[in-house]
């Protein structure tokens, strides 16, 4: 346990001494604040584009507060979790490659800590940054719109916020699996939208799948339940752990990739 | 002679070829061994095997102090080829991170990375950023992460071959005096190096071993009378040497034409001398040189390695 | 709906967004200068971060540093 620590400290040390702590969620939350704004603002921007005959008046139905905040996770849906893969897209790959993963794996280091030491720093990462920027676009939703509640926030935080981790989590068995970091974001985003996709095109056939998750925070903000939720929360865990097991596995059989 | 390390059988393949075959060894607790042969020998993949880097194909590894189902890498401090490191970290935090990481308190880390950065020499330099580290800092600083936990092995690989020969030098004092305080193994392609520290060798090639032993007993049972002869290398001294060639006496064991002479090993000195000697002056060779010496540790390293 | 927004309130919504978006730029800068060495000749990335946008500092903390060594 306090190796384990020890490696989570160097992971932390890492996102401080990488900036990682301070662009990711400057990220999120500009990425969380423009979706009200732009909305907001929506009607304004297409009067002034002035290519639109005189005249003509707009009939925008207003967006309720938490239709704005359902378009806010759909944004994070794609360049948040773009963000997220690509920032821990090297975390092992990029050890292996370079050699440092033969310093550190010559030493009595477990495999599995050595794993989750990264998993955990990924998952404090993404869950700090999409919290505050999630936070930023309740923020603006309030200002600009209406009151939402804490739980409906609340709830689809947290489901939101294992949907990211889950694709980070992939991004990290990728990472092991393959020598290239742009392949490891590569597969872990193709793999992530294939779910998504499955899961909305099949409804039936892919209750279980944690490619609802996004889905299922969507619903949580608007409706304040989601069907179906506990299941889908279940396998994601089961999912995740998988992924970690299989990741140092891998990498108990081959620590390093330095030299041929 | 106890023996620390204990190789039995040890193999691995990398699709299909052979990269090491079947090797036996031990090393004896206290000695230092070198791991010679030329690139592609093996010598990587064996070491790598040993530190757990590897998973042999068969064969097995064994330390004395290795109680059942422990883990093997307490017992080893390895340094790479080309150590990597964090370079955003401090040279002592890594030390630091990498006692912490070997069980050690942050107390005890902290002391032993602060005694360790003035060892190995760079102690001004534990607060700067690795990144800005040149190479000879970088392979000194590997070699204080290795000893941070006080292993039973230091095993090092190529520890001097990519540093410019001051680094070297310096590298090689700090590894003699290493070697007085634990048992070392490291592998090089230079003999010399070899032959400055160490009391065992291990020469591989292809995969096997070509010989293993106390270094001095190699030289001793290896060692040869040497004539060295060089002619003006005229017509008339050319024409002999060629003439000799074809009636070689009994006590050559080799011979070739070196340019204007010859280089033989012989088994009896006293009638090469006597013999040659004579000949040469009757037939009235001119003669620039005659040595007599012995087979170097070089000579059966080239025949081991080049057979 | 802008009508009934003053000039200052308008301030109060975006300001703060722009002035993230300027400290994540100049942290990005930052970065780029004082890093010591960065992938592809550092000019480059400093224009990128300059003209880039969001984008452009996101794409030099993703891929403009080396951090092993």
């Amino acid at each position: 346990m306090t190796q384990w620590f020890v490696l989570y400290c160097r992971e932390w040390l890492e996102l401080v001494r990488s900036y990682k702590l301070i662009w990711v969620p400057i990220v999120f939350i500009l990425l969380g604040a423009s979706q009200p704004i732009t909305t907001y603002f929506l009607p304004e921007i297409l009067a002034s584009a002035g290519n639109l005959p005189e005249g003509t008046t707009f009939e925008f139905p207003v967006p309720t507060a938490v239709e704005v905040l359902a378009q806010t996770l759909g944004q994070f849906g794609t360049l948040g979790v773009l963000v997220v893969a690509l920032s821990s897209m090297g975390a092992i790959s990029g050890e292996r490659v370079s050699g440092t993963a033969s310093m550190i794996l010559v030493k009595p280091v477990s495999y599995g800590a050595f794993v989750t030491s990264k998993w955990a720093a990924m998952l404090t990462l993404s869950t700090i940054s999409f919290a505050m920027g999630y936070g930023a676009a309740w923020y603006y939703t309030m200002a600009l719109f209406e009151a939402v509640g804490w739980r409906e926030v609340g709830g689809s935080l947290l489901l939101f916020a294992l949907w990211l981790g889950f694709v980070g989590t992939l991004t990290i068995l990728f990472s092991s699996l393959l020598r290239s970091a742009a392949a490891a974001a590569f597969s872990a985003l193709a793999v992530s939208v294939l779910l998504s996709l499955s899961a909305s095109m099949l409804p039936n056939a892919f209750a279980w799948s944690p490619g609802n998750l996004s889905k299922l925070a969507a619903s949580f903000v608007m409706n304040h339940t989601a069907e179906g939720l506990w299941l889908v929360v279940l396998v994601t865990f089961c999912a995740m752990a998988a992924a970690l097991t299989a990741s140092a596995a891998v990498l108990r059989k081959r620590p390093s990739l330095d030299a041929a | 002679m106890n023996h620390l390390l204990k190789v039995e059988g040890l193999a691995k393949s990398f699709a299909g070829s052979k990269a090491v075959d079947g090797i036996h060894f031990t090393i004896g607790e206290g000695r230092c061994m070198a791991l010679l042969g030329p690139n592609g020998a093996g010598k990587t993949t064996t070491i790598r095997m040993i530190t757990g880097l590897l998973e042999p194909t068969s064969g097995s590894i064994s330390f004395r102090y290795q109680e059942p189902g422990m883990d093997r890498r307490k017992l080893i401090g390895y340094l790479p080829q080309i150590p990597a490191f964090y370079g955003w970290m401090s040279g002592k935090e890594f030390l630091v991170y990498a006692g912490r990481l070997c069980g050690m308190s942050a107390r005890a880390a902290e002391a032993s990375s602060k005694e360790l950065l003035e060892r190995v020499g760079i102690a001004d330099a534990g607060k700067r950023r690795i990144g800005g580290y040149s190479g000879g800092m970088k392979q000194r600083l590997g070699l204080a992460q290795a000893l941070i936990h006080k292993p039973k092995l230091l095993v090092l690989d190529e520890p001097v071959s990519a540093l410019d020969p001051i680094g070297r030098r310096e590298v090689m004092a700090l590894l003699s005096e290493l070697k007085r305080e634990t048992t070392v193994l490291f592998s090089t392609h230079v003999l010399h190096d070899a032959e400055e520290l160490c009391d065992d060798v291990l020469i591989m090639r292809e995969g096997r071993i070509a010989i293993h032993g106390a270094i001095d007993e190699i030289r001793a049972s290896n060692r040869q009378p040497v004539l060295l002869l060089e002619t003006e290398g005229d017509e008339r001294s050319q024409g002999w040497v060629e003439e000799w060639m074809r009636h070689q006496p009994a006590f050559v064991q080799t011979a070739e034409v070196t340019g204007s002479g010859l280089r033989l090993v012989v088994n009896d000195v006293g009638a090469a001398r006597r013999m040659l000697l004579a000949q040469l002056a009757e037939a009235d060779v001119r003669v620039t040189k005659l040595e007599f010496g012995h087979t170097s540790l070089e000579d059966l390293f080239i025949k081991a390695v080049a057979r | 709906m802008m009508d009934q927004l003053t000039n200052t309130q308008l301030w109060t919504i975006l300001g703060p967004v722009l002035a993230l978006q300027l400290l994540l730029m100049i942290i990005a800068l930052v970065v780029c200068i004082r890093t010591e060495e960065t992938r592809g000749p550092r000019w480059m990335w400093v224009l990128i971060i300059l003209f880039g946008n969001l984008i452009g500092s996101i794409l030099f903390f993703i891929f403009g540093r080396k951090l092993a060594s």
